[in-house]
């Protein structure tokens, strides 16, 4: 109704066509920059050359080989494999209780969760690094793990309660019935059912573990532990920032999540839109 | 285990006799899967709150407490109200306070009248919608250091594309990270350029949801595109709004990377964000009293935002709640 019937070359040049080719420039431009940067040669890197001049995979060597990039990555790659992991057992376990069990004080629990999941992280900061520190986990997987998965459950138990109370009842009681146990009731029959939101939950942790700063930042300041951000965010030498060398591993860190977020767009988009907050 | 084979016990028992309405369960057998249900989530709970609720209250009890760094740690001694004292009189915290909410509201404000404006276009648009979605998820999804470092090459003095279109549109060779107001801007447009799209995805989606039959009745009524705009399509998209200021200003009370890699928080202190004044000072200045305490105020802040916002929520999380 909406979507007037246009003809001639009014079909392919119109205000809809234009605005949305806008859009496309407007996030694309950047991010063009970033890749042709990625394989410029060090003398194209210090003028605003367009194009570069050559192709050249310096920089992606440099990344790997003068710098540590590969330990970057496979840190980044343990810590949020682990993190998503643990998020998403321990946030099924919760959310199929508080959404289909008779507890009381399940709503003040899913609201100080709510309160919880917007709490900015600097307000924790001191403390859990003295504490990180008493027990010496300070330059550590769990160091990142531990405070990763702790705010990432939030989010994902309220998404995954949500699938959980839509299952109807008969399916679970069909599994009781059937003498399973309640933990098996929750593998084979309610787990199923909440596989979209166990996609979104899993997509939301994967990227804010993927892109998390301050906590890699604060916690893990060693080379050997530190994560992408951290080690991206300290390429910087003495004289020079060495932008290519950057580029490079901005490239190589952003194509998995690329990729992986364009796979499960769709509930990336239902995370966003019916999220922790509408409930 | 006994709770959980009298639990099945009880369902086969009923599935005898079809007929009757589902009966109450038993309150025995409620308390059994109330257990069951803490036992569930308690793994969860607990991580939570060790991570969350017990370093909170402990930055709480530093900030109240005159702290002082030794040898191996520190050692807290006696309260005192100084740290809270030294912030209300410290410009330090007022201009990073200022700066943190001048950012802001201008960000989310830009942010919101750019993304409104892309989504109704993409509402518009027949074919390849879904690929428009994954590209606008594309900057949402990277990392914000990366984007930090793009832009701060873009705005490089010397070799930075932005210096070359200023000069060439004739504006000079300004120093962008160097001068004040110009880093101020340069923050807020890549804030601007990461943001933007997530806002359209989520207004998007609430344009998709707005019945259709509203619109049928303003175009017989002979509404304009303009009125029907502001008077059906925006009031109806409030509470998606809503939902998206309150999820960006929320998240921008804890600026932290973008000023910390492009700026460092200056020139100056010019771009410092509550949460790097929070960072410097315990981590650079070992203040972890007055560190403490900007961390608890800004906490404090986005508390009181929260409880505010929760007015516009319960009546969503109320309809949940069995």
């Amino acid at each position: 109704m909406r979507n007037r019937k246009r003809v001639g070359w009014h079909k392919y040049v119109n205000g809809v066509t234009i605005s949305t080719l806008v859009t496309v420039l407007f996030i694309l431009i950047p991010l063009y920059w970033l890749v042709a940067s990625s394989f410029k040669p060090p003398n194209d890197l210090n003028n605003a050359r367009l194009f570069p001049s050559s192709f050249s995979g310096g920089n992606y060597s440099n990344a790997f080989v003068g710098y540590d990039f590969g330990i970057y990555f496979r840190n980044s790659l343990i810590v949020t494999l682990a993190t998503t992991a643990l998020v998403l057992v321990l946030g099924t376990l919760a959310g199929y209780a508080l959404g289909r069990l008779p507890m009381r004080g399940k709503f003040t629990t899913m609201v100080i969760l709510l309160i919880i999941s917007v709490f900015p992280a600097v307000a924790v900061l001191a403390p859990l690094y003295l504490l990180l520190r008493e027990i010496g986990w300070l330059n550590s997987y769990q160091a990142l793990i531990l405070p990763y998965t702790a705010f990432n459950l939030p989010f994902a138990i309220w998404i995954l309660r949500n699938y959980m109370i839509g299952i109807p009842k008969e399916m679970e009681e069909t599994g009781r019935i059937d003498g399973a146990s309640a933990l098996r009731t929750v593998w084979s029959i309610v787990l199923p059912q909440a596989l979209p939101g166990l996609f979104t939950a899993g997509i939301f942790c994967f990227t804010a573990c993927w892109t998390e700063f301050l906590f890699a930042l604060t916690f893990n300041s060693s080379n050997n532990f530190r994560t992408i951000p951290v080690g991206i965010a300290e390429f910087g030498g003495n004289f020079q920032v060495p932008y290519g060398t950057i580029f490079a591993a901005s490239v190589v860190a952003t194509v998995p999540i690329g990729i992986l977020v364009f796979i499960f767009r769709k509930f990336v988009v239902s995370g966003l839109t019916s999220g922790a907050v509408k409930g | 285990m006994t709770a959980i084979s009298s639990a099945s016990g009880q369902s086969a028992a009923g599935q005898v006799r079809p007929v009757v309405p589902p009966v109450p369960r038993p309150d025995i057998n409620r308390k059994r899967l109330a257990r069951m249900g803490w036992g569930f989530s308690a793994p969860a709970l607990v991580v939570i709150a060790a991570v969350t609720i017990f370093p909170i209250v402990y930055s709480v009890i530093m900030s109240l407490n005159n702290v002082t760094v030794t040898g191996s740690g520190f050692s807290l001694d006696g309260f005192t109200f100084s740290n809270y004292n030294l912030l209300l009189h410290a410009s330090l915290w007022r201009d990073a306070l200022f700066f943190t909410v001048y950012y802001t509201v201008v960000t989310v404000i830009v942010e919101l009248v750019l993304g409104t404006c892309i989504a109704l276009v993409l509402e518009r648009l027949v074919a390849g919608r879904g690929y428009m979605m994954a590209l606008l998820l594309l900057p949402w999804s990277m990392i914000t250091v990366i984007n930090a470092e793009l832009w701060a090459y873009i705005y490089n003095g010397t070799y930075g594309v932005a210096d070359y279109i200023l000069g060439g549109l004739g504006f000079g060779h300004p120093v962008i990270l160097g001068t004040p107001t110009p880093a101020i801007i340069g923050l807020m447009i890549a804030d601007i350029w990461k943001t933007t799209p997530f806002v359209a995805i989520i207004v998007l989606a609430g344009l998709v949801m707005l019945p259709g039959d509203v619109y049928e009745a303003a175009e017989m009524d002979g509404a304009s595109g303009w009125y029907t705009f502001w008077r059906i399509t925006l009031p109806l998209l409030r509470p998606t709004i809503a939902l998206a200021v309150i999820f960006r200003v929320l998240q921008a009370f804890g600026l932290f990377d973008l000023p910390y890699v492009m700026t460092g928080g200056g020139p100056g202190t010019s771009t410092q964000s509550l949460a790097i004044l929070a960072y410097n000072a315990l981590f650079k200045n070992l203040a972890f009293g007055p560190g403490a305490a900007v961390a608890t105020s800004t906490a404090l802040l986005v508390l009181l935002g929260c409880l505010a916002s929760l007015r516009v929520f319960r009546v969503q999380v109320g309809q949940e709640g069995n």
